[in-house]
């Protein structure tokens, strides 16, 4: 899976969301998360504008990132939902643990 | 078979839940739901088949088969599953901590909890060898 990746001052990548992330392809989208994040990333957003379908699965893979990056003292965040994911990151608690910015520049500016 | 009705019947594997979300987003481009109906809807049936495929059996060589009836009504959807893997209630399954920290928090139990809050009704009765869930969202 292709992700378009955008490294960003300070160790922050951004990485675009594809447009379904379900249990057919949620292991090629953990494979890329952890493909665009280098040894020296600090923090990781997640541009979830594209992002129109995600099940348990690509939830799943969203938190093993989550927390590989909270093991070595980086973070991730998400941005810029669309209303039925943001519904599905309410309904599990995600948002308790991921932040959730409006959009790319806020995920950004809250790193810094 | 009538025009509001999606029927499929396959045997439950990882490559024909892709099938099955395949039939799922053109039966909701015919049925002209809206996106918010369709999303549902592909949600509730990509957890219930997952688990049929994951957990329905011990041997991979013999995966359940799935029965799947989607009945679209003007006033709700009704989703039908017939699978012939393991028993399994889905309100057995244990809800996950969504208020558990990123440390603490557990890898997956996220799809059932998905399915009993994302529709309004869910019956679960074990007959004939079979699971056998019914759904229901209502519309308005």
């Amino acid at each position: 899976m292709d992700l378009a990746v955008t490294q960003e001052q300070g160790g922050i990548v951004v990485i675009g969301a594809p447009e379904r992330v379900d249990g057919t392809n949620a292991r090629d989208f953990q494979s890329a998360l952890e493909g665009a994040i280098a040894d020296n990333t600090r923090a990781a957003v997640l541009d979830m504008s594209g992002l129109a379908y995600i099940s348990s699965a690509g939830l799943r893979a969203i938190l093993l990132i989550a927390k590989s990056l909270q093991g070595r003292d980086g973070s991730l965040s998400v941005c810029s939902l669309t209303d039925s994911v943001k519904e599905v990151f309410e309904i599990s608690g995600f948002d308790n643990v991921i932040p959730v910015r409006a959009s790319r520049e806020d995920a950004i500016a809250a790193l810094n | 078979m009538s025009a509001h009705l999606l029927h499929l019947e396959t045997a439950a594997t990882l490559e024909t839940v892709e099938d099955i979300l395949t039939a799922m987003d053109g039966f909701a481009e015919q049925q002209n739901w809206p996106p918010k109906l369709a999303f549902t809807a592909r949600l509730v049936v990509e957890e219930l088949a997952m688990n049929v495929a994951s957990y329905g059996s011990d041997d991979p060589a013999k995966p359940p088969d799935i029965e799947i009836t989607v009945d679209s009504e003007p006033d709700f959807l009704r989703i039908d599953i017939k699978d012939t893997g393991r028993p399994f209630d889905p309100k057995d399954a244990p809800d996950p901590d969504i208020n558990a920290s990123i440390e603490d928090r557990r890898i997956g139990g996220l799809g059932h909890y998905f399915v009993d809050e994302m529709t309004d009704e869910m019956v679960y009765r074990r007959e004939d060898d079979k699971n056998h869930i019914t759904l229901t969202i209502y519309r308005i």
